[in-house]
């Protein structure tokens, strides 16, 4: 029994600085979070128009801060997306998700590609790397900030 | 200088902290009377004067371990690459100051604001002529708030 007691012992052991030594900063879901699916479902519904969960999903505190430094409240952007002047937005792809998890903060970065235009028919394509804010209110994941940069890393 | 910074980031100490190390629950670290968004400005100031002054001592200090930065450009850097651009002798700075510092929300042991911040100057191989829009993020951690992130995106000339 001691001999299974002090096995058991240094296997947990073993294992102990393999969970110490993991950085916060993985795709893989912490805390039981799927940051990945998160993010996704957070552009798919920017993308289709899913405005009752952009509703519920951003918090009241929410700013999103575009490439060329405008800035809109959650109730400007919603405006935005529910008027007639709504952008056409085909393609909205999140890659590379990082997710640095703070307690009841996360501030996860991505590689985001968007392909569409605005309501006169402008493009609107490109590649953008994106600082993303969320906090947990109530037990839930909500989005308060997001800074989109263009991505010129590899030029 | 770095001795004055040191000490100004020594009274946000004791400021955030006080609550703490008056005997509050430790499961509620912001303390009711605790004026949350009056510290988070007043770091704001700290860290953009360590920034100014390549105070390496106080951004250690202030920033989270897994503090995250994206730059203009969508430059993605950690605390330690942070804090070796802003060492970078290489590195050129003749104005840094931020203005207009909104919080937009505050918790118990979050806090999260905005500014716009002037920068002129070059930065890890970024030039900065103008100003920035910011989303700074602060966590507390072990009784005292600390920085966990920013993102930093350039104002287009109108």
């Amino acid at each position: 029994m001691r001999r299974i007691l002090v096995g058991a012992l240094a296997l947990i052991l073993s294992f102990a600085p393999l969970a110490f030594g993991q950085t916060k900063s993985a795709v893989t879901p912490a805390g039981g979070e799927d940051w990945k699916a998160l993010d996704h479902k957070w552009l798919d519904s920017e993308r289709t128009g899913d405005l009752d969960y952009l509703e519920k999903f951003f918090a009241d505190s929410y700013v999103l801060v575009l490439a060329n430094g405008q800035s809109y409240t959650k109730k400007e952007w919603l405006g935005i997306l529910r008027s007639a002047d709504r952008p056409t937005l085909l393609v909205l792809d999140p890659e590379n998700i990082q997710v640095h998890v703070f307690g009841n903060v996360a501030i996860l970065t991505d590689h985001t590609t968007i392909k569409g235009h605005d309501s006169k028919g402008n493009s609107l394509d490109g590649e953008f790397n994106v600082f993303r804010v969320v906090i947990k209110q109530n037990g839930s994941w909500r989005a308060t900030g997001v800074v989109m940069n263009q991505d010129l890393t590899k030029k | 200088m770095t001795r004055a910074y040191g000490f100004a980031a020594g009274i946000v100490f004791l400021i955030a902290s006080g609550a703490v190390a008056l005997g509050q629950a430790p499961k509620k670290p912001a303390a009711a009377g605790e004026d949350v968004a009056a510290t988070i400005a007043i770091m704001d100031h700290i860290w953009l004067d360590a920034a100014h002054n390549r105070d390496a001592g106080t951004l250690n200090w202030l920033f989270a371990d897994d503090f995250v930065e994206v730059h203009p450009g969508g430059f993605i850097v950690n605390k330690q690459q942070q804090i070796e651009q802003i060492m970078d002798p290489q590195r050129t700075l003749n104005e840094l100051h931020p203005e207009d510092i909104q919080v937009r929300y505050v918790s118990a042991d979050v806090a999260v604001l905005t500014d716009t911040t002037t920068i002129k100057g070059t930065s890890g191989g970024v030039s900065y002529n103008g100003p920035q829009r910011v989303i700074r993020v602060f966590v507390k951690q072990h009784g005292r708030w600390r920085a966990a992130g920013a993102g930093i995106v350039r104002v287009a000339a109108q």
